[in-house]
């Protein structure tokens, strides 16, 4: 995407288009008459995600259907984590949604960079740590000490895997150069 | 008359809005109107297009493709769910209370209702609680608008709102709900008592006709194995269709 809004047909009466100011009405430039919302479009600085493989240049293959591409497209820069890295990939080679290089700015090999969500062919959602997740979300103090576990008490990815993804998933996700 | 579950009957009513041939849709975490469409395709409509989302019933790799088929006006018709209803055909799956800016609870209504009720041609609205909290006269907040001027482009709307004691009519004309029929086993006054918002009807209404036993048959036999074969909720179809099917066979 990365146009500057899109029209939508619904909306108009509602309390949500009444508190977002980046949805308006207008009038069809075309007939002159007929009234739409039209939504800003969202412009990122910078798009975060995960995929299965990506190559040196940047070209992604999510490994799923994923929506993911027009985040790529809409966002100024786009940095990749992804279970493999591979020489050389190619739209044929893609399984799933593939996402030119020209999109991607930087490529970071992160295996089981998905955890505690799952990777669809890979590993399935950790459901314990999810468990664990649902109950830290109550409040703010246990929502903390979960951060302090997870996010902040972990100096790298590979510790990070080390620590919390469970033994038994860690077949060897091998990637080349590395 | 055969013994039903309001579950039960939810579906069968559901199932009897979808016409053959359109596309009929329902989104996630909708056991009943998954149940309903399926049960049309087991019944009189064949060859209904069924999409459920986050199902295998389900065409598209993407929910960019679901989006722009209702943006099309190629949407036939929806189902769709609010906690409150009120008597404009408005529904609300925001949140609750007086204050927006404080709600008392928060639920996890966003966009998708508000633009599909623009874009499906029709869109039954449903309810498993039919009480004066549910169905009132003025929602709390307006996730989906019922009407809307005639320069707004907009190719469908509400056009039922069935509860498990009585289904609703929406006027067009006026933008307002309607008694049209009272399920089996219901009085006006039950119905008067646990509406609130006015029915806008004085005379007697007629019953809404009982589930059949070919629909039963066909939804606690045919969409029960389907659902649980195909994982659509399986649990759900295991647990609550046709829980006394032993006695009907």
């Amino acid at each position: 995407m990365g146009v500057p809004y899109v029209p939508v047909v619904g909306l108009i009466g509602t309390d949500l288009l009444k508190r977002r100011d980046d949805m308006v009405i207008a009038i069809d430039p075309f007939d002159g008459k007929t009234k739409t919302v039209v939504a800003k479009a969202l412009r990122p600085d910078v798009a975060l995600f995960h995929v299965q493989t990506a190559d040196r240049h940047g070209n992604v293959s999510c490994g799923y259907d994923a929506e993911v591409v027009m985040l790529a497209e809409a966002s100024k820069h786009v940095i990749v984590t992804a279970e493999r890295i591979v020489d050389r990939l190619t739209e044929k080679d893609a399984k799933g949604t593939f996402i030119p290089g020209i999109h991607v700015d930087a490529v970071v090999h992160a295996p089981f960079g998905a955890h505690p969500a799952g990777s669809v062919g890979l590993y399935a959602p950790d459901k314990v740590h999810m468990r664990e997740y649902v109950v830290a979300s109550k409040d703010d103090e246990s929502f903390a000490a979960y951060l302090q576990k997870y996010v902040h008490g972990v100096t790298s990815h590979q510790q990070y895997v080390e620590q919390f993804v469970p033994l038994e998933w860690r077949d060897p996700v091998r990637a080349v150069g590395t | 008359m055969m013994n039903y579950s309001e579950a039960e009957l939810l579906a069968v009513l559901l199932s009897r809005e979808v016409r053959d041939g359109e596309v009929s849709a329902c989104g996630a975490l909708s056991h009943i109107p998954a149940a309903g469409l399926l049960l049309a395709q087991a019944t009189h409509a064949p060859n209904a297009e069924l999409i459920i989302l986050n199902s295998v019933f389900n065409p598209f790799r993407t929910s960019k493709q679901f989006h722009f088929l209702a943006q099309r006006g190629d949407l036939g018709l929806f189902f769709a769910s609010g906690v409150q209803i009120d008597r404009h055909g408005n529904y609300n799956l925001h949140q609750i209370g007086p204050d927006p800016d404080h709600p008392q609870v928060r639920f996890p209504g966003g966009y998708g209702g508000g633009m599909i009720y623009y874009g499906a041609r029709r869109t039954v609205v449903f309810r498993t609680e039919h009480t004066v909290r549910s169905l009132v006269e003025k929602v709390d907040y307006i996730s989906a608008c019922g009407s809307s001027p005639p320069d707004v482009l907009r190719y469908g709307n509400p056009t039922k709102v069935i509860t498990p004691k009585a289904i609703f009519r929406f006027e067009k004309d006026v933008g307002t709900l309607q008694l049209d029929t009272i399920q089996p086993g219901y009085t006006m006054d039950e119905i008067r008592d646990c509406t609130g918002f006015d029915l806008g009807v004085n005379d007697d209404i007629a019953e809404t006709p009982a589930p059949t036993e070919e629909e039963l048959r066909a939804l606690r036999v045919v969409v029960r194995t389907k659902m649980i074969d195909t994982g659509t909720y399986a649990d759900w179809a295991r647990k609550v269709l046709g829980a006394d099917t032993a006695q009907i066979a």
